[in-house]
């Protein structure tokens, strides 16, 4: 094979046996990689309905063909297991270096089963792959961890591992690599700490081989061409990161204020991009393969939030900052620091102390349960300490780390958390701009803005614009980025090079590399049929049309202030047509002619 | 009216905001004599051709003029005009 090795890791836990088995050529054909190849596996091997922090449930590192080509930012790799935040399917999609070397160490997959007896980390030195005691090493945050293995095996090792927040089954615990990368969302960190996994360290030394180099060299320049003389792709996120969105989503009025009671926020600009890069931005970083560099490298030197590391991203910027009315850019990045440096996504923590924060406000939490903290709006010390308790298990952060949902519910308010299927919602307000409420109440992981960016034709006007408040045509704009990220994440490439190309050019480079011919909707085709696959996964998991609903806050409530005052989400108006377009019953289930054309009939 | 800037446009107008004096019938009046007031600098990120690029973000009042009349839009002396060059990120 090319483009794939040709060979999937299998890693039991719970007896330590290690074996190697071929990847079958068809279903490599049909579900890509990464997001779509571990779903195939997920559906195939375990029972939907399991718990997703029991021995059953699996954990499956898996790159695309594209990772560890030359491929414009082909360095992606995905964490594809049963969310214990949501109880649904979870594809955490992380950067950095580690998912090509993993490749080059000659495989596609690494399946994770079973329980370790005690903590463990994996080490993979090509062929050679023992599992190795990691006793001494639990408890470490995410640098102590990856000090501790480099040491004992390879000065070169690319390490993923958990921090205390994965060991303590922290729901929305992520899996980091190259200390600052993460497999962030839905709690993957929580499934691998309750196999008592710590890492997974790698070295490769071998490569991906092409079916015709010089037509995937053709084409990768063609495409990277485009990319470097599309403005964003090739200068606005290197100098401005994806902060830069803040004063844009703000001054379309759907930047979402207060745990979502309003959607503008005066000193946003505080928090943006533009200041970032004036204040504690030291350099622009990109992963492997990377020609655009949305990295940031940044460093605090205010002595009460002080701190170096990467980002905020312009999620964690606003998560930190608006949602908890927060326009301290330095504690901001503190927080971020904490979650990287213990292995928590950003978002959901922030968006549990938002939360939090409308509760206590409310009266419902008191001082007596936060340990004397003042979980006020605007309180950024608390705000800081609040991810540091939660990352570290103790106090009032025991509360938190159940996500926001939970948390919510256990003082009777669920209508109150920021989520759907349990999973918060990122930064733009679906009242404000009508699809992407849509994707975010369909995405079959839970709320999220990368499963279908709709924010790039409604707000930013690429590649075209369309108007943010209308609710025609949404349905089939939602299932076209749907479909087309499900493919694009299951390549290994990143959705950041939709600024500059498209399906063609996925479709063209997949072609060259592995031989296996791809039009445009061939894969389109294979992005719909890995959609609903996620979605029948989800149906066997208890998941219903219920699920597939916003907050009743953004439906009834309008935003007060800003450029959308007035305004709330018609996503009760979208769905139905969304499902039929999809080729699902009003309840949401895919029909079997459906199923039948995409392959996926029982 | 109030004109505000963003991204490498605060680089180049070195201001984050300003209160245009000149009055303005439209959008495209206003962005030429930017372009009049800043250069090519400025020129380079907001126009294609003579026109709007269709990826630079001009909001009346918060109103994005691509889904109004572009740079036929009509502005009053009371209006807040915002430009974004062309981004992304998410």
């Amino acid at each position: 094979m090319h483009g794939w090795i040709g060979k999937i890791l299998r890693v039991d836990l719970s007896t330590g046996k290690i074996t190697k088995e071929a990847l079958d050529p068809v279903m490599a054909r049909d579900y890509i990689g990464a997001r779509g190849l571990g779903t195939k596996f997920m559906i195939d091997e375990v029972d939907p309905a399991v718990d997703p922090l029991s021995p059953q449930n699996k954990l499956i590192f898996v790159p695309g063909p594209l990772t560890g080509t030359y491929a414009p930012s082909g360095g992606r790799y995905n964490v594809v297991t049963k969310g214990p935040l949501t109880g649904a399917i979870a594809a955490a999609n992380s950067g950095g270096t580690w998912g090509a070397a993993f490749k080059f160490a000659g495989y596609d997959a690494l399946i994770f089963e079973g329980k370790a007896a005690k903590p463990v980390y994996l080490w993979i030195k090509d062929q050679a792959v023992e599992l190795r005691d990691a006793q001494h090493m639990w408890g470490k945050n995410i640098l102590g961890t990856s000090d501790a293995i480099r040491a004992e095996t390879d000065d070169d090792a690319k390490i993923a591992c958990i921090g205390k927040a994965g060991e303590n089954l922290v729901l929305f615990a992520a899996i980091m690599n190259d200390l600052h990368r993460a497999a962030g969302r839905s709690g993957v960190g929580a499934v691998m700490g309750s196999k008592n996994l710590k890492a997974v360290a790698v070295v490769g030394t071998n490569g991906v081989t092409t079916a015709d180099n010089a037509a995937f060299e053709k084409i990768v320049l063609q495409a990277r061409d485009k990319i470097q003389k599309h403005p964003v792709g090739g200068t606005g996120l290197r100098l401005y990161g994806t902060d830069v969105l803040t004063n844009i989503l703000n001054e379309v009025g759907g930047y979402p204020v207060k745990n979502f009671q309003d959607g503008y926020f005066p000193t946003a600009d505080k928090l943006g991009g533009e200041t970032l890069a004036k204040t504690l931005l030291k350099r622009p970083k990109g992963c492997f393969s990377c020609i655009i560099s949305c990295g940031r490298v940044t460093k605090v030197t205010n002595k009460k939030y002080a701190g170096e590391g990467e980002g905020p991203e312009y999620e964690s910027s606003w998560g930190f900052g608006g949602d908890c009315l927060i326009d301290n850019l330095d504690a901001v990045t503190k927080a971020n620091y904490i979650c990287n440096e213990n292995g928590m996504d950003t978002i959901t923590m922030a968006a549990t102390i938002a939360c939090a924060m409308e509760l206590y406000e409310m009266g419902l939490i008191t001082k007596a349960e936060t340990g004397g903290l003042a979980v006020e709006w605007g309180n950024a010390e608390v705000m800081v300490e609040l991810t540091r308790l939660t990352a570290m298990g103790e106090g009032f952060g025991k509360k938190l780390a159940v996500g926001s949902y939970r948390l919510a519910e256990s003082y009777g308010h669920p209508e109150l958390s920021m989520s759907v299927k349990k999973q918060e919602m990122p930064a733009y307000d679906s009242r404000a701009i009508q699809g992407i409420g849509l994707n975010f109440a369909t995405a079959n992981c839970g709320a999220a803005h990368v499963r279908g960016y709709t924010i790039a034709p409604e707000v930013l006007g690429t590649p075209m614009k369309v108007d943010k408040d209308a609710v025609d045509g949404k349905p089939a704009l939602v299932i076209q980025f749907q479909n087309l990220t499900a493919a694009l994440d299951s390549t290994g490439g990143c959705l950041f090079t939709t600024f500059g190309i498209g399906a063609p050019e996925y479709a063209g480079m997949l072609s060259a590399l592995t031989g296996v011919e791809y039009t445009p909707e061939a894969f389109m085709n294979c992005g719909e049929r890995i959609w609903n696959m996620e979605r029948q996964f989800n149906l066997a998991a208890g998941l219903t049309a219920k699920d597939d609903a916003l907050p009743p806050r953004l439906t009834k409530e309008p935003l007060k202030t800003g450029a959308s005052k007035g305004s709330v989400s018609r996503v009760p108006e979208m769905l139905p047509v969304y499902y039929e377009l999809r080729g699902w019953d009003a309840n949401g289930v895919p029909t079997q002619a459906k199923l039948a054309a995409l392959g996926l009939a029982q | 009216m109030k004109v505000k800037y963003f991204a490498i446009l605060r680089d180049i107008t070195k201001k984050k905001e300003e209160d245009w004096p000149e009055p303005e019938a439209t959008v495209g009046d206003l962005i030429r004599d930017l372009v009049v007031r800043y250069g090519h600098a400025f020129e380079r990120w907001v126009m294609k051709d003579g026109d709007l690029w269709a990826l630079v973000i001009i909001l009346v009042n918060g109103h994005d003029v691509r889904n109004l009349k572009r740079f036929a839009t009509a502005l009053s002396p009371d209006d807040v005009v915002v430009i974004f060059p062309p981004m992304g990120g998410g």
